[in-house]
């Protein structure tokens, strides 16, 4: 399985990702991990129904979906791999899932969350999250969509926010 | 009956003034963005709206359809998830201004599986090609 793009979304399966990057990428694979979702049958049908045709897409926990990417038996499948969070991006990272390089495509504006870019908004959760992927030696972008600008974020943007890593 | 309009950007805010430009006051419909949302607060606001929180005019949870640009975005998520089963509301895609002037025309005649089928309806006539091919 590759991962073609890991990206943290609080909107997960939309329009940016559906129609903007999976045009781009075309992945086999829409992959959201999410636990409340993925237990909830309901919520998981609603955002299922979202993906274009003939994208495959999964919902699963953190930790299914850390065994799937893990998986040697699965292909060489195309994933794109949607979390709502930072957190739950650095969670599956830290649990083994492969993943190099983060997108940050929209984290928005909530209580106790500081303006890094006007599309991500961070709190000391996610900054520490941010850290703990640089320390594992992941590259993180923030970006829209494709064609968009592209944002590279280390150490030094993150010391900005208040980090120290 | 109540109406949302949910859109990216402001459509919908757009399409509720245009409606009440020719039509007059719409007491009961709404629009709203999902600019800088996250799907859980444009969720929250779908479901304080369909309860009636902020509309005077609204008495609790009354028959209403939300009405969305496109389906698979964020609104369609949130619009759908915003609603608990047996929830008298319908959820719409494709929203246009003849569909909207449909809706207030129609709202207060029609039960809302029926004003839903005529709303679709009129919203697709509208979408059709004018004049000779030159």
């Amino acid at each position: 399985m590759t991962v073609v793009l890991a990206r943290v979304d609080d909107r997960l399966i939309h329009g940016q990702v559906t129609v903007g990057w999976c045009q781009q990428l075309r992945p086999d694979r829409l992959l959201l991990a999410n636990n409340a979702i993925a237990a909830d049958p309901w919520q998981s049908r609603v955002y299922a129904s979202s993906v274009p045709p003939r994208t495959e897409v999964s919902i699963l926990s953190i930790a299914e979906a850390v065994a799937l990417l893990k998986d040697p038996e699965v292909g060489r499948e195309k994933v794109l791999l949607l979390t709502g969070s930072l957190p739950e991006m650095s969670d599956l990272i830290h649990l083994g899932a492969p993943i190099a390089r983060v997108n940050l495509g929209g984290i928005h504006v909530s209580p106790g969350k500081r303006e890094l870019l006007p599309f991500i908004y961070l709190d000391d959760l996610d900054v520490r999250a941010l850290c703990r992927m640089l320390a594992a030696g992941v590259s993180i972008f923030a970006q829209q969509v494709p064609g968009g600008r592209e944002f590279s974020l280390g150490p030094r943007e993150i010391r900005d926010m208040g980090g120290a890593c | 009956m109540r109406g949302l309009v949910a859109t990216h950007g402001g459509i919908g805010a757009e399409l509720v003034e245009v409606v009440t430009m020719i039509m007059g006051p719409a007491e009961g419909l709404a629009g709203l963005s999902n600019h800088g949302k996250s799907a859980s607060d444009l969720t929250v606001e779908i479901a304080s709206w369909l309860r009636g929180d902020a509309d005077p005019s609204a008495s609790g949870m009354e028959p209403a359809i939300i009405f969305i640009d496109d389906y698979g975005g964020s609104c369609a998520n949130a619009a759908q998830l915003a609603c608990r089963p047996g929830d008298p509301v319908a959820v719409v895609s494709g929203v246009n201004l003849a569909m909207l002037l449909g809706f207030v025309t129609w709202r207060e005649e029609l039960d809302l599986d029926e004003l839903v089928q005529r709303l679709i309806e009129r919203g697709r006539t509208a979408i059709t090609r004018l004049g000779p091919v030159s």
